[in-house]
């Protein structure tokens, strides 16, 4: 059952069925990663933003309070939780569910944001990310009639391995759910006030790339 | 050259155009690699799927017996000591659908509280658990932004 890819020798196993999530020093690394960021989340209070009116003394200030924080915590906290187990997933179907997961909640993140240009930054994302999750599943789909087996540590295993347009697809969808070029909708939504919570967005990506990158080297 | 390719994919009303060809570009080479190098569909598949239309719960139907052992493929049976004993599950209303109708296998799946979704077999079910969180998180979403315009 071990099988040492790129990430290392895994030196710990959290079996759900047949889903085992494996720590390798990678994904152990990039889950630790995650998990502070969501402590900061849980933790921290948000930054308080003031614009300056140019040339004047006069300057509005920004803040997140109420039901607005409590909501923009809980969704980031949730972003959090998706991207440990999307970090540790040793199972191609449930990294696409947890990638799209974490889709959802960077959406929930901004969505109580009163900003027009926030909003529809947020807009084009969210279709984006619904398109993306076909290419996601299609991905793992044919993973699945091609190999009969969804496990990454039997498809690293096996000579044949994850067919090539499996990975294009994959890494698509992946791409869609907030890596460069299609960035460019998530980097608008950073002008939403609220540090932790919209910087959980970039963190999530940047996890996501990483470990995406380690799976399609090792199937 | 690069510069305006920048400032177009800058731009975020286009950003959907440009996924729209990238989904399209790579459909399109998938094709042209099935035409050149066909793929074949592995027979001995892991999660089996054959459908029987004359099930209340078709397209759900999993087989096997309620209360009793079916026989069941798992990628590590060390993992599931329990497999081939849970195949679904069905509220009592999920039951009075599937014994009134033998058309409502994607109602009894959808109305709150029916099978929460398929538990296949009991190999998966952090999938279960996982798919309904995100269905969780975007009502969770929806109920935020709806209440909030009350206020």
């Amino acid at each position: 059952m071990a099988s040492a890819g790129v990430a290392g020798e895994p030196f710990f196993a959290l079996p759900f069925g047949d889903i085992v999530n494996y720590f390798t020093p990678y994904t152990a690394v990039l889950f630790g990663f995650a998990l502070l960021f969501t402590l900061i989340c849980i933790l921290s209070r948000p930054e308080q933003q003031l614009d300056v009116v140019f040339g004047t003394d006069a300057y509005y200030a920004k803040g997140v309070t109420g039901k607005e924080l409590r909501f923009r915590r809980f969704m980031s906290i949730a972003c959090g939780c998706a991207t440990m187990a999307a970090m540790v997933s040793g199972d191609v179907f449930n990294f696409t569910l947890f990638v799209s997961m974490v889709g959802v909640c960077i959406i929930g993140i901004v969505a109580a944001v009163k900003s027009r240009h926030v909003l529809d930054a947020a807009y084009n994302y969210g279709i984006i990310a619904i398109v993306a999750t076909i290419p996601l599943f299609g991905g793992a789909a044919i993973t699945l009639a091609t190999t009969g087996t969804l496990s990454i540590w039997e498809l690293s295993a096996m000579a044949s391995g994850m067919p090539l347009i499996a990975k294009m697809l994959i890494i698509v969808g992946v791409m869609g759910e907030g890596i460069a070029p299609f960035y460019a909708a998530k980097a608008e939504l950073f002008r939403a006030p609220g540090a932790p919570y919209v910087i959980m967005i970039h963190v999530s990506s940047l996890l996501m790339f990483l470990r995406v990158v380690e799976i399609l080297l090792t199937v | 050259m690069i510069g305006r390719l920048s400032r177009y994919l800058a731009d975020i009303d286009n950003l959907t155009t440009v996924y729209a060809v990238v989904v399209v570009a790579v459909a399109a080479f998938g094709i042209l690699l099935l035409v050149v190098s066909p793929l074949s569909y592995e027979e001995e598949q892991l999660y089996p799927k054959s459908i029987d239309p004359t099930s209340p719960l078709n397209p759900y139907e999993r087989g096997g017996d309620p209360f009793n052992r079916t026989e069941v493929l798992a990628q590590y049976p060390e993992n599931s000591p329990y497999l081939g004993y849970v195949t679904s599950y069905l509220t009592p209303l999920s039951a009075f659908f599937a014994a009134t109708s033998p058309y409502m296998g994607t109602t009894i799946l959808t109305h709150p509280g029916g099978i929460i979704d398929e538990i296949l077999y009991n190999t998966r079910g952090l999938d279960t658990v996982a798919e309904t969180s995100i269905l969780f998180v975007a009502f969770a979403i929806a109920s935020f932004l709806f209440r909030r315009e009350e206020e």
